[in-house]
């Protein structure tokens, strides 16, 4: 394997890692070709002797992993009781802003249903008098009515999946944001 | 030796190597391969993991040919971690050198 080789293997590698970092770690393995080439090394042999790509770009990634325990670890030994400022951050905003905006959101989301309900129920209405007979005159009309009707429930249906979705979802990290500023603080990264 | 031992504690090595005097990746590599039976790129993980931490700091300095070489130098926290972890190590592997030595021996002893 020549340099070129060993450090695109090296960075394919790496996958994930940003790409600062992946450039960092590129350019000091890269240093290492030029200090043995200089050394009057082949490409070959300094690749051979720095190890598979694979196992070293694994030992970088465990090296992130190490950092992100320590960092978590460093936060739990700093942790010196609840924040006092913290909870009364999370009282304070959940009554004027927190609370209120999720019952809006969850009006709009019942306001929606109650809309799919009524357009399901105008359009049973007018295919009910169609078959029966009811309606005579302005046919074509009424089936076009009945037709944008149906498109604006299927318009509904969508909606009202997607935003009850993402309710639940925002709602949850709204809650887990929520308990760590009251446990922690505010301020943590 | 068992890839899992010898890693926690090639850490140390990399520090203790640094106590010497600030260097460069390639040199160090070199020093560490030569002594532990490792790959020379094992160096260049543990060397970013330490700088990370703090117990390391880099440096660009120019070299006599080619491009300026990136040095790595000991700060005091690692100093400091260099010093209570060694008289760990030595203790405990003493400790471990007690028990391996003496496991034969040992046995007779307490009947």
């Amino acid at each position: 394997m020549n340099k070129t080789e060993y450090l695109n293997r090296l960075s394919n590698e790496l996958g994930h890692m940003p790409y600062g970092d992946v450039k960092d770690i590129i350019q000091s393995i890269e240093e290492h070709f030029d200090e043995g080439l200089g050394e009057g090394r082949s490409e070959e042999e300094i690749a051979e002797s720095l190890g598979d790509p694979k196992e070293l770009a694994m030992e970088f990634k465990d090296g992130v992993k190490f950092n992100q325990i320590m960092k978590k670890r460093k936060r739990l030994k700093d942790y010196t009781g609840p924040d006092g400022r913290g909870r009364i951050f999370v009282i304070v905003f959940n009554a004027f802003v927190g609370i209120e905006l999720w019952l809006v959101l969850l009006a709009a989301i019942v306001a929606a249903f109650m809309f799919l309900a009524g357009d399901a129920g105008i359009i049973g209405v007018i295919v009910a008098s169609m078959i029966l007979g009811k309606i005579t005159e302005f046919l074509v009309p009424f089936i076009f009515l009945v037709l944008t009707l149906i498109c604006v429930a299927v318009f509904l249906v969508v909606l009202l999946f997607l935003g009850i979705k993402y309710y639940i979802k925002g709602l949850k990290s709204y809650i887990r944001w929520n308990k760590n500023v009251w446990n922690y603080g505010l301020g943590e990264d | 030796m068992n890839s899992q031992i010898k890693k926690g504690i090639l850490d140390l090595c990399v520090l203790a190597l640094l106590e010497k005097g600030d260097s460069y990746g390639y040199d160090l590599a070199g020093s560490l391969a030569r002594k532990v039976e490792v790959a020379d790129g094992t160096v260049y993980p543990i060397l970013r993991k330490l700088a990370s931490e703090g117990v390391v700091s880099t440096y660009l300095q120019e070299s006599q040919n080619g491009p300026p070489r990136k040095y790595y130098h000991l700060t005091d926290s690692g100093r400091k971690k260099l010093d209570s972890e060694r008289d760990e190590w030595i203790k405990f592997c003493g400790e471990v050198n007690a028990i391996l030595e003496r496991g034969e021996t040992g046995g007779k002893a307490d009947e």
